[in-house]
This record gives structure tokens, sequence and C-alpha cells, in this order.
């Protein structure tokens, strides 16, 4: 179970990200061309940035805690989908607030 | 260009995507800064994870060395700045979406 250790942290945003889609109603489903068109400009900047940053060094991953997928035989399969993941709960929590607060740029601009 | 300089253009890069090129502003949005303070004790727990069980580990050379939650500071710009730039880009696209449908 050790391979699974990055992976907990993933698992573990999805489910918040999921309890937070569906105790808020938010509709998250009917949203997933804005989410792709969102989370594309977040994949090319830090997946470039994880990229270099591996191949030269700055950071590096155990390889008894990764599931082993590599991404151009570099890059862990957990950094590509938390680049994912954690966009989605940034959203989620985004949307979520904005329900709760009624904060959101609509009601600011409507006034 | 070690990790700290890196994740600093990364800080200024997404303040200026926000600003000027996506125009969305949510800097200058409280929802914004509800949204990122909620959003920061998950990020030192996950980076708290992460580095102290060793799944991730720096070289010393490439980071200042002061560490929040096990991991180094520069996390804490990384974060800020992918926050940012998620938040802008969503209402850049939905803004972008919205007018597509209205001009159909």
């Amino acid at each position: 179970m050790e391979n699974l250790h990055y992976a907990y942290v993933l698992i573990f945003i999805a489910i918040c990200a999921v309890g937070v889609n569906f105790g808020f109603k938010l509709h998250f489903s009917k949203k997933l061309k804005l989410f792709l068109l969102t989370d594309s400009l977040i994949l090319v900047i830090y997946l470039i940035w994880d990229f270099w940053a591996v191949s030269k060094g700055s950071w590096f991953f155990d390889s008894n805690q990764i599931l082993g997928i590599m991404l151009l035989g570099k890059l862990p399969i957990e950094e590509v989908l938390f680049f994912i993941i954690v966009p989605m709960m940034t959203v989620l929590t985004y949307l979520a607030l904005t329900k709760l607060t009624g904060w959101g740029r609509e009601n600011e601009e409507m006034k | 260009m070690i990790y700290s300089d890196v994740a600093l253009s990364a800080v200024c890069l997404a303040v200026v995507l926000d600003l000027f090129l996506l125009k969305s502003r949510m800097m200058t949005r409280g929802i914004f800064w509800l949204t990122y303070f909620l959003i920061l004790p998950f990020q030192l727990l996950t980076n708290w994870w992460l580095t102290s069980n060793k799944i991730v580990m720096y070289t010393d050379t490439e980071i200042i060395g002061q560490r929040l939650a096990g991991a180094p500071i520069e996390d804490l710009l990384f974060g800020f700045s992918m926050i940012l730039l998620t938040i802008s880009a969503w209402e850049f696209f939905k803004d972008r979406l919205n007018k597509n449908k209205i001009s159909l």
C-alpha cells in the first residue's frame, strides 16, 4: 500500500470535491466544458514548470510511494492528476462560497 | 533560476494575467480572498503529508530553506499563483462562453 501514499492526497481531495459538489448542489457536471478550458491553461503552465523542475532536480519523488506510472519518463501520473483535481476543488470551493455569501461577481455587477 | 525565483515569477504572472490580460480582477474581490484563505490550511495539510513522509523531496540549493508545515515556504507562492490563476481563468472563460451564447 506504500505506493498509494501520494495517491491518498488525491483521493482525499476528490472525496471533498464530491461532498462539496453535492452538498452545495453546484451541478459541476454541467460546467465541465468551462472547467476543461480553465484547467487546460493550468495544465500547460504548471506541467511545463513541473517537468522543468524535475529535470533540473529542484524536487524529486520517492519511487516507493508513487504508483510508478510516469509521464515522459519523469513526471509521476499523480502530478498530472494533482493539476486536475486541485483546480477542480478550487473552483468548487469558490462556487460554494459564492453561493453561501452571495458575494459573486454577478451580484456585484447587478448593483 | 531556483524554485524561489520561479515561484515568485509565477505569482507575478498570475497577478498580471488576473488584472491586465484576463481582466477578471479577482484579486480586488473579497470572494477570492475568502476562497484562498479557506484553501490555505488544506494546502498546508497536504504539504505536511507529502513532505513529512518524504514522498516529495527538495534539493537544498533550490530553496531558501525556510519551511512551513514541512514544505518549502516557496510552496505558498506556488499555491497562491495556482489558486488565483484557476479562479481568474474560470471567470474569464465563463464570460467568453456566455458571450458566445448571446451572439448565437
